[in-house]
């Protein structure tokens, strides 16, 4: 590179360089040292539940297909042909017994493993199907019917790599009886940004509601997250923001799913599910996390959960200036069916695409990286001061904890991409 | 909706087409509120997610195997459609649209609609079911510009003075998104 790693980002993390969102190298950096090493978000359970089933994912730019064998287990893949390269799966989601190449029809199982080379009976010489499968990803693990998955074969179990995040998912995931579901196909679109923008302001950048939507965001619901909100950083790189909302205050002020358009619009039948769940919160999460009402959540590098609009969320780098952002809508797995239509509404209407709110973010990114691509300026390094060193340790909430205007999340987040990135450069 | 449109006398399609000649002029003109005054109040306003399906084997050889419906995610099924909304969301989008904090759209940015092949194909006691398709271009500052392209399924009121938007599902022609928001009115 033509700049050391610590010109990047300083020591405490307090002063981040522009060259960290717009560099071509400092990108393939982060793919050797972040993407072929972490745990990667690969989907949800409920999406391959046959076998047979499978669905499209991307490891950074790489596609993967993440489906579940006819044993019944769940394989991922490159998506890619052992023979010419091409792409075998050609839909965004399904079931087969076979991914076929359009080019010489070489077939494949679901599970990656090569079935048929049609051209074989007219060589002598019949090649090793056994070593001609699809490229596995080599580890593969699930937790919450949350699936990742990693090609770095030495990584830790995802339970210790998730570590104390598991408490802040957990007050969400574990609400339900069943758990959650992920609803159709995930909203995908491109955005001329950095990944790492739509994943820092999903990690515990709630502060730019109260500026950037006030058009929308009435300023009392701020009000609410600089009173009652914390932020956490459970592991550095991952973060948790939500409100703990006081023991007295009535159900519907606590409740899951109580802010948005689906409860406010929908029948009686959808208030009256969500005040059940919360009237069997305590005995699901405890009574501290059933008072939590959660906001963004993230978890290193590149996934996030919007707890107050149910969406999970994964930032897929395409180049240091563009991603494509998924974005799927998530429900109780145990709702019927009309009342899980009423509650995507409470992501839709907000955020994805066509998101009264999220127009407004994917611009800002857009125009952050505008403002990280220019020249002469590399000696105004971006300002994450804020609130350093005012975060600590909480009674009863894991992690480090503090309000949500210290940027700390962020810095953890960038101590973290600054250590990867080292030991990337390292082992070359 | 049938394969083929109903008669109409040339009165009713010209009111068809002035009805969408107006009601673009007025979007593209940024007059959101008199627009508004078009929609009923019990307006659905839908977008289907469009998505790359798997092409059915067993179908093959029919029109079945392409039939269009197999790509959307409507808002009767289970799927996740890009926007299932009321009078109430196209109420704070259009309020939304005068304030100056509308950074994505501040400054404003220019759209030219072209709507076309407006075929009415059912009347009912209640509405008029009519299809038309639409480009529409759009150009925020900078040279980044873009086109939407797809069909509209109305259900419209018909009135004295014209017609009510009772329904609208918007069919776009994408499944990878390239534009920077589908939170327009179409």
């Amino acid at each position: 590179m033509d700049f050391a790693i610590d010109e990047l980002v300083n020591e405490d993390a307090s002063l981040i360089s522009r060259r960290c969102w717009s560099d071509a190298q400092v990108y393939e950096l982060e793919k050797r040292g972040i993407f072929g090493r972490a745990w990667l978000f690969l989907g949800h359970v409920s999406q391959i539940r046959e076998p047979g089933d499978f669905v499209q994912a991307y490891m950074c730019e790489t596609p993967v297909i993440l489906a579940r064998g006819e044993d019944g287990a769940i394989h991922a893949n490159i998506n890619s042909c052992t023979h010419r390269g091409l792409p075998v799966c050609r839909a965004d989601h399904g079931n087969t017994r076979r991914f076929i190449c359009p080019y010489h029809n070489w077939a494949y199982a679901v599970d990656g493993s090569l079935q048929a080379i049609p051209q074989e009976s007219e060589v002598r010489n019949k090649p090793d199907k056994s070593t001609l499968g699809l490229k596995r990803v080599p580890r593969v693990e699930s937790w919450r019917g949350l699936v990742f998955g990693s090609f770095n074969v030495q990584i830790e179990p995802l339970e210790d790599y998730l570590g104390d995040m598991r408490f802040y998912l957990d007050a969400f995931l574990q609400r339900f009886p069943d758990g959650i579901e992920f609803l159709g196909a995930p909203h995908r679109w491109v955005i001329n940004a950095n990944w790492k923008l739509p994943v820092e302001n999903q990690l515990g950048d709630v502060n730019h509601g109260a500026f950037l939507h006030s058009a929308i965001i009435p300023r009392e619901a701020q009000t609410a997250i600089e009173q009652l909100g914390y932020s956490v950083v459970p592991r550095p790189g991952h973060g948790a923001t939500f409100r703990l909302m006081p023991e007295d205050s009535p159900w519907e002020d606590v409740a899951w799913g109580m802010e948005g358009m689906g409860a406010i619009f929908g029948a009686a039948d959808v208030r009256e599910y969500l005040a059940e769940v919360q009237a069997r919160a305590g005995e699901r999460v405890g009574e501290l996390r059933a008072r939590m009402k959660g906001l963004t959540y993230g978890v290193y590098p590149n996934l996030s959960f919007l707890w107050s609009n149910t969406s999970f969320k994964v930032s897929h780098p395409r180049g240091p200036g563009k991603v494509e952002y998924w974005s799927w809508a998530v429900v109780p797995a145990d709702a019927p069916d009309a009342i899980k239509r009423a509650l995507r509404t409470n992501y839709s209407s907000f955020f994805g695409p066509a998101g009264i709110l999220e127009q407004e973010d994917s611009e800002v990114w857009t125009q952050q990286f505008i403002g990280s691509d220019i020249d002469f300026a590399d000696d105004r390094p971006y300002f994450y001061g804020l609130g350093l060193g005012e975060e600590g340790p909480h009674p009863q909430l894991p992690g480090l904890v503090s309000v949500t205007a210290n940027e700390f999340y962020a810095r953890h987040f960038f101590r973290r991409w600054r250590d990867d990135l080292r030991a990337a450069e390292a082992r070359r | 909706m049938t394969a083929e449109a109903i008669a109409t006398t040339p009165g009713e399609q010209r009111a068809l087409e002035r009805f969408y000649y107006h009601e673009a002029r007025l979007l593209d003109n940024r007059q959101y509120q008199q627009w508004l005054a078009l929609v009923a109040e019990s307006v659905r306003y839908r977008m289907p997610a469009r998505v790359n399906v798997q092409v059915d084997n067993r179908q093959r050889g029919g029109e079945a195997m392409l039939a269009i419906e197999r790509e959307l995610e409507t808002a009767e099924g289970q799927g996740n459609p890009l926007r299932d909304e009321g009078f109430v969301h196209l109420a704070l989008r259009v309020e939304r649209a005068y304030k100056i904090n509308s950074w994505s759209e501040n400054p404003p940015a220019r759209t030219r609609r072209i709507i076309g092949n407006v075929e009415l194909m059912r009347r009912t006691a209640r509405s008029w079911e009519v299809l038309s398709n639409f480009h529409l271009y759009y150009a925020r500052p900078g040279s980044d510009n873009h086109l939407y392209s797809g069909q509209r399924r109305d259900a419209l009121q018909p009135q004295e003075d014209g017609f009510r938007l009772l329904e609208r599902e918007v069919i776009l022609d994408y499944a990878d998104i390239g534009q920077p928001t589908l939170g327009l009115f179409f």
